[in-house]
């Protein structure tokens, strides 16, 4: 017997060794794959000294603003000796999925550049310093609404500083408007008003130009006066007969190819081509627009008119960019001063006179930069938009995630293409969208 | 473990003469001991030589494939640690509509795409085979869109298959009215299968080409004093002979159109279409599992039924070939 297990022996001790290290694989693999976890949260006090190195992470500013980024943290660090500032900038494209990966990772840097939706996430999981209890005395500095958007509902607290705001008028061409009669002049103001010229044009154009090119989105519900969320912040309600009403005056356009053919598959990119080229009579935009148009589509740009946005609320809707402060970080006093630093009303009115943005900093918005007219398009509509931004409101709920806008937007899909009736296809998206909240 | 351990000292001494079992010494068994440090220079340094290929393998590819399998059973998000949920993912996969959209879809491209991409190139190849002036043009023109960028080569598709794009144009011109490609479910999904096969078309072509330089120029000539035209010639003699490239092909592009993302991605949108009908499984893992939010154990749970599928289709060609040699 012995001689028996001697012969095989080799394979017989190789057994055991390849099961231990095969366990130690598996132990290493299933250690590796549980990683991410662990606390090693800073503190949240930020009342000590401003000192220690941080990192600031802005979302596609590089490019076009490093000498403000520079000078910025330049003055930052001679205010603060003992503070030093490193400037990261991440690509627009798939920003979120860097931040998800460095705040799975422990990487997430000490100051962010973030939006609501992305800061909702990141305070559920812990990573974002409430700022109400760290740096409430600066609330005062904010416009209310503004200082409100980086709340989450169902959760206490302030999770990022307002940075910078944008809005936007709708474009529209005068000559397509002249062409089906309309009055260029005139152009609508509220949905009823669009729905009506949409028709109009398709039909004096025989179906060649099309008023909208874009599907509506949560802002439209928004803008039509669809309540989008219950009070408590766990269900959405955009399914209300306000929003069927909306989708189904949606589902006529279409038909009647108001709202182009291609509108299920646009992206923001292909609809600003097309206004570009004259397929579609209004695109929203902003001040930046204006200077495309007058290098690339001069005929458009004879032709261009700008109105407020489509709105049955009396309120356009705003986007709002936020400054947040990661809790993990190691010197909460620099990171929470350098976010304030970054947002200040200096800072911020400096910033807005690089780029079309708006501060969101009490008092910036009456600056003469945003109320004087000096006979240029581009004035016009910077103060246009400025005024509307007093009375703004970011329409997209914080909770509001990118799977719940694909939920959304394929249920306006299937009911623009007649497979389920707006009704039907918004309960679905309803549905689904509270289904994602609870997993969230 | 001790026990074992004793019982391999004497094998690896050399010491026991036939086994037990009746089995015939080898030469080695009767060689002079070798010394213990060469034996055991024996059992590591092929395993050093490999290490950093098997470190490559094992932290790009099997802590992945295992993490993914771990995590398809939880409910792991992108930023809470999840916990074991038993099959409730597998579960929620029967009943969720995109999940059926994106298996029907990516079956299509494969039975779609295969075919072509199986025929077509060898078609081609037989065509640039030929020694003729000039062809090296037509060689390099058809293996062109290999080397082009993807994202490059859909934008292209996308301008030209616009409703404004040129192909309409050309439609119009000739009367026969403008065609929705990427507004219509079907037509976009099928758009997408041709510029996967337009763009593979050449890779495969030089595969065949191979290939076809080893048929014996006998044969054809045997099978052409015997009487057979180009097509019996083609069926009885050019297919045969590159009948196990064939193989390769099927089994390398079912694999790469049931894993389609790019083509569809870039003409469809990130929605996947109108209503998301133009979704490929790949493409629902993207959706469901980035993002702050993303559902990485749901997400996880469609990769392994993306890779049991691959399996399969790799283990269904290489039986149909094996059935094709018995």
């Amino acid at each position: 017997m012995r001689n028996s297990r001697s012969s095989r022996s080799p394979r017989i001790s190789r057994s055991p060794r390849r099961a231990v290290t095969a366990a130690a694989l598996a132990a290493a693999l299933l250690a590796l794959s549980a990683c991410g976890g662990g606390d090693d949260s800073g503190s949240a006090d930020a009342s000590g000294k401003v000192e220690g190195e941080i990192t600031f992470q802005t979302w596609n500013l590089k490019a076009n603003f490093k000498s403000y980024f520079e000078g910025l943290i330049d003055d930052f660090e001679q205010k603060y000796p003992d503070a030093k500032v490193k400037w990261v900038d991440q690509p627009g494209e798939g920003y979120a999925d860097k931040i998800s990966a460095d705040a799975a990772g422990g990487t997430l840097p000490d100051v962010v550049n973030v939006s609501p939706d992305l800061v909702a996430p990141l305070a559920k999981a812990g990573l974002a310093l409430d700022l109400d209890k760290s740096a409430g005395k600066y609330e005062k500095e904010y416009l209310p609404g503004a200082w409100k958007s980086h709340q989450v509902p169902g959760m206490e607290g302030t999770y990022a500083f307002p940075w910078y705001l944008n809005t936007g008028p709708l474009f529209y061409n005068k000559r397509l408007f002249k062409d089906a009669g309309l009055d260029a002049d005139k152009p609508p103001k509220t949905f009823d008003e669009l729905f009506t010229d949409a028709e109009e044009l398709a039909k004096k154009s025989k179906g060649k130009v099309a008023t909208l090119a874009n599907v509506p989105t949560i802002e439209d519900f928004g803008r039509y006066g669809v309540p989008l969320m219950n009070k408590e912040g766990t269900g959405f309600t955009f399914n209300d007969a306000k929003g069927v009403e909306l989708l189904t005056k949606y589902k006529e356009l279409y038909d009647a190819k108001a709202l182009d053919g291609q509108a299920l598959t646009a992206t923001p990119e292909s609809t600003g081509k097309k206004f570009l080229t004259e397929a579609v009579a209004m695109n929203p935009g902003s001040a930046l627009d204006l200077e495309k148009f007058k290098k690339d589509a001069p005929r458009l740009y004879e032709n261009i008119g700008i109105t407020p946005q489509i709105s049955n609320t009396g309120k356009d809707n705003m986007y709002v960019m936020g400054v947040m402060v990661n809790t993990r970080t190691k010197h909460t006093p620099a990171a929470v001063a350098f976010a304030h630093f970054v947002t200040d009303a200096q800072r911020q009115m400096s910033f807005a006179k690089k780029v079309a943005i708006f501060p969101s900093t009490k008092g910036s918005l009456d600056d003469p930069y945003f109320t004087k007219a000096d006979g240029t398009d581009e004035t016009r509509v910077r103060i246009a938009a400025a005024k509307s931004l007093k009375t703004a409101v970011n329409y997209t709920p914080v909770l509001f995630s990118e799977q719940m806008k694909v939920e959304l937007r394929n249920a306006v899909a299937r009911a623009l293409q007649g497979k389920q009736s707006p009704k039907e296809a918004l309960d679905n998206a309803v549905k689904a969208c509270d289904r994602l909240l609870k997993q969230s | 473990m001790k026990s074992t351990a004793a019982a391999s000292v004497p094998a690896a001494t050399g010491a026991p003469g036939p086994s037990a079992s009746g089995r015939r010494s080898r030469p080695a068994d009767t060689a002079a001991p070798r010394p213990r440090r060469i034996r055991r220079q024996l059992v590591t340094s092929p395993w050093l030589f490999a290490a950093p290929g098997l470190a490559i393998v094992g932290v790009f590819i099997l802590y992945p494939f295992v993490g993914t399998v771990i995590n398809s059973f939880t409910d792991k998000r992108q930023l809470v640690e999840g916990k074991y949920v038993g099959l409730a993912n597998f579960r929620e996969l029967l009943h969720d509509d995109m999940f059926w959209i994106g298996l029907r879809n990516s079956t299509l491209y494969v039975l779609v795409v295969v075919p072509a991409l199986v025929v077509l190139p060898l078609l081609l190849a037989l065509l640039v085979q030929k020694q003729i002036p000039g062809i090296t043009f037509f060689r390099s023109a058809f293996y062109t869109p290999v080397v082009a960028s993807i994202v490059v080569v859909g934008l292209i598709w996308v301008w030209m298959l616009d409703e404004r794009g040129l192909v309409n144009a050309v439609l119009e011109a000739v009367g026969a009215g403008k065609v929705g490609f990427l507004s219509d479910q079907w037509l976009l999904l099928f758009s997408a299968m041709a510029v996967t096969v337009w763009k593979g078309l050449g890779y495969y072509m030089i595969i065949y080409l191979a290939a076809l330089a080893n048929v014996p120029r006998e044969l054809h000539e045997a099978a052409a004093v015997d009487g057979a035209g180009p097509v019996r010639r083609f069926l009885s003699v050019t297919v045969p002979a590159v009948r196990s490239t064939m193989v390769l092909v099927a089994a390398l592009s079912s694999v790469a159109a049931f894993k389609v993302f790019s083509e569809v991605y870039l003409m469809a949108g990130p929605t996947g279409g109108p209503a998301g009908e133009d979704t490929t499984l790949v493409m629902l893992v993207q959706r469901t599992g980035t993002g702050l939010t993303g559902r990485v154990g749901y997400a996880s749970a469609i990769s392994v039924v993306i890779f049991v599928v691959t399996v399969a289709l790799m283990l269904l060609v290489l039986r149909a070939d094996r059935k094709e040699d018995k």
